[in-house]
């Protein structure tokens, strides 16, 4: 039992991937398909730019939520860096406290918005606003776990990693 | 403004939680919220912000595609055929490979808009190349990578560019078309420094390819060399957004890695894909959470305070720009570029338009200077990266990318004071600024 949550879990984190990058090459597709029939066809579609809008929303807040490594992300990393472990713990500690509180304060606020969006849909797909917006909670919920699981760590003695600036993924 | 009021204290818990570490999204999204909170309004407002502002703003997708296209021309065998265009012609030359090291930049500017992906892409293979029997030093090598790979996001396409788009509304297009001249003036002052050191230190030549070999290799690149050519000619001749023209790049460079030159694999083609999703989603965060930070400042007035601040010092453009070089030099030794564009650039925008700045004038010296910080120390994700791939200290790297910062530096002076080397080309094709 004990070998088998890192395996289910690995095992899930690649098919988040594998939903990640589909979610890439979807929306890349959905573009040749509007150049293509924009230019070729001389028949301009709207639905395209609808989808590849979407795909970016969820692409951001899919990844970030459930595929981003603590490592990837984009931070402030020279006092982080510097820093010794012990420090870095308690660093951790505050930060991850002060999140924690003010997501999970706003959000039943977060999630009235949300389901109050039901009252509008996408102009081409019709897909209703709080269904494509639903990712937000997703992403919510998934940021709350992991910052619980992360302090749950921290507060047992491990220290997060000093950091890595080579390994954040900047696209400048 | 107060001390206590929501707004400061807001800035400080931003700043707070980026220095305790916090993903600096997640810093902006907690300290809005918290400031939503004290100031008691919806904190749904955090939510709606994102959303509806990711949603609508539709030039940011260029960002996610411009990454895409840069990621399969690294895993195709572009990159290789154009280094051995680009050795074929200046190679000859004292300190030849140096000088192959600048002009492949050029030219591979042309089809990338980021500089980490640039240095990621060629930086190994130009430092194996350049160190190998001891040609060249590896701090000289891997610096002048690093500040070659600053040129990439200047000349179009740009990544940056479109963020300043974003937080600006200045035309893309134009935008680019204005990093064109400061590009290659830069490329020029680092040609320079390379002949100058080249003599001096007695760089070595590389053997002459000869003359009957050059139409062969020139027609084994030739397909990359379009590439430009396909990405900017459809942006200017009208025929594609900005956006639909980041997509075609990445077919075009798919499309010859696969069918042209057979060198691409499924799982390469995943994991290019999948390494730019994950980039993509990592700036995501961060404009997520300029949405809703920049939502506060507007909310708050702030870059009209500003506005009628220096607008009372009775400063002038000229002044104005130095001072903004001057900060944006000092929080790129420090921050993050993509930051610096999506959280202080926006507060200055009115100021500038206020004083009368053309937006292309000033985007292009913005990106310049997001450029510079790549590679000044202490925090200058180029050197990182470089020190990284060419196993040197970055003692070493520092002391030999000082020369090329120097020359920086003189070129951000120059376009400073001269808009006409931005705005020229704009102008030449239709720009009415």
């Amino acid at each position: 039992m004990k070998q088998k949550i890192p395996r289910i879990g690995g095992w899930l984190y690649r098919r988040a991937e594998n939903v990640l990058a589909a979610m890439l090459a979807a929306m890349f597709a959905a573009f040749l398909l509007q150049i293509a029939f924009r230019y070729l066809l001389n028949l301009p579609i709207g639905w395209t730019s609808e989808v590849s809008a979407i795909l970016w929303i969820w692409m951001v807040l899919w990844g970030a939520a459930l595929v981003l490594r603590e490592e990837e992300e984009i931070r402030f990393d020279l006092v982080y860096a510097v820093a010794g472990a012990r420090v870095r713990r308690v660093m951790f500690l505050v930060a991850a406290g002060a999140l924690l509180a003010l997501y999970a304060v706003s959000f039943p606020a977060v999630f009235d918005y949300v389901t109050f969006m039901k009252v509008e849909s996408t102009a081409y797909l019709k897909i209703r606003l709080d269904w494509l917006f639903s990712i937000y909670l997703v992403f919510v919920v998934a940021v709350i776990a992991r910052y619980l699981f992360l302090s749950w760590r921290a507060l047992r003695g491990a220290a997060p990693g000093a950091g890595d600036p080579t390994q954040g993924r900047s696209g400048v | 403004m107060s001390l206590a009021s929501p707004f400061s204290i807001a800035i400080v818990s931003i700043t707070m939680l980026a220095i305790l570490g916090l993903p600096i999204g997640h810093a902006m999204i907690a300290g809005s919220i918290l400031y939503l909170l004290l100031a008691g309004l919806d904190m749904g407002t955090a939510a709606e912000q994102i959303l509806n502002g990711m949603y609508t703003n539709y030039i940011i997708l260029a960002v996610p595609l411009f990454i895409l296209a840069a990621e399969l021309m690294n895993i195709g065998s572009m990159t290789d055929r154009l280094l051995r265009f680009c050795d074929a012609f200046v190679g000859r030359f004292r300190g030849g490979l140096a000088q192959v090291n600048i002009l492949q930049s050029v030219i591979f500017a042309g089809m990338s808009g980021s500089a980490i992906a640039d240095a990621a892409g060629t930086g190994k293979m130009m430092q194996n190349m350049m160190t190998k029997d001891g040609k060249y030093a590896p701090s000289f090598a891997a610096a002048l990578t690093a500040a070659t790979a600053v040129i990439g996001p200047i000349i179009p396409p740009s990544i940056p560019m479109v963020l300043f788009a974003l937080v600006s509304d200045a035309s893309i297009g134009y935008l680019f078309l204005g990093g064109v001249v400061p590009g290659l003036l830069m490329a020029l002052s680092q040609m320079t420094i390379v002949g100058v050191a080249a003599r001096r230190r007695n760089f070595p030549v590389e053997p002459p390819t000869p003359l009957r070999a050059l139409p062969g290799i020139t027609w084994r690149a030739f397909p990359t060399l379009m590439m430009p050519v396909v990405l900017l000619g459809g942006i200017y001749s009208g025929a594609t957004t900005p956006t639909e023209a980041a997509a075609l790049a990445a077919a075009y460079a798919l499309v010859i890695s696969v069918v042209l030159y057979r060198s691409v694999s499924f799982g390469e083609f995943y994991a290019a894909m999948l390494a730019s999703a994950r980039t993509s989603a990592s700036i995501g965060m961060l404009i997520a959470g300029a949405l809703v930070f920049n939502y506060v400042v507007t909310i708050e007035n702030i870059p009209n305070d500003l506005r009628a601040l220096l607008t009372a010092w009775e400063l002038s453009p000229a002044g104005f720009l130095i001072l903004v070089n001057i900060l944006l030099l000092l929080l790129g030794c420090a921050l993050e570029g993509t930051t610096i564009l999506l959280i202080i650039v926006p507060v200055l925008i009115p100021t500038a338009q206020a004083l009368g700045i053309d937006m292309v004038h000033f985007g292009v010296m913005v990106v310049v200077n997001i450029m510079i910080g790549l590679i000044t120390p202490p925090y200058g994700l180029l050197l990182f990266i470089m020190t990284r791939i060419a196993e040197v200290p970055l003692r070493d790297l520092v002391r030999d990318v000082l020369p090329f910062l120097w020359a920086m530096f003189a070129s951000l002076a120059l376009i400073t004071v001269f808009p006409d080397l931005v705005l020229w080309l704009p102008r030449l094709l239709g720009y009415e600024g």
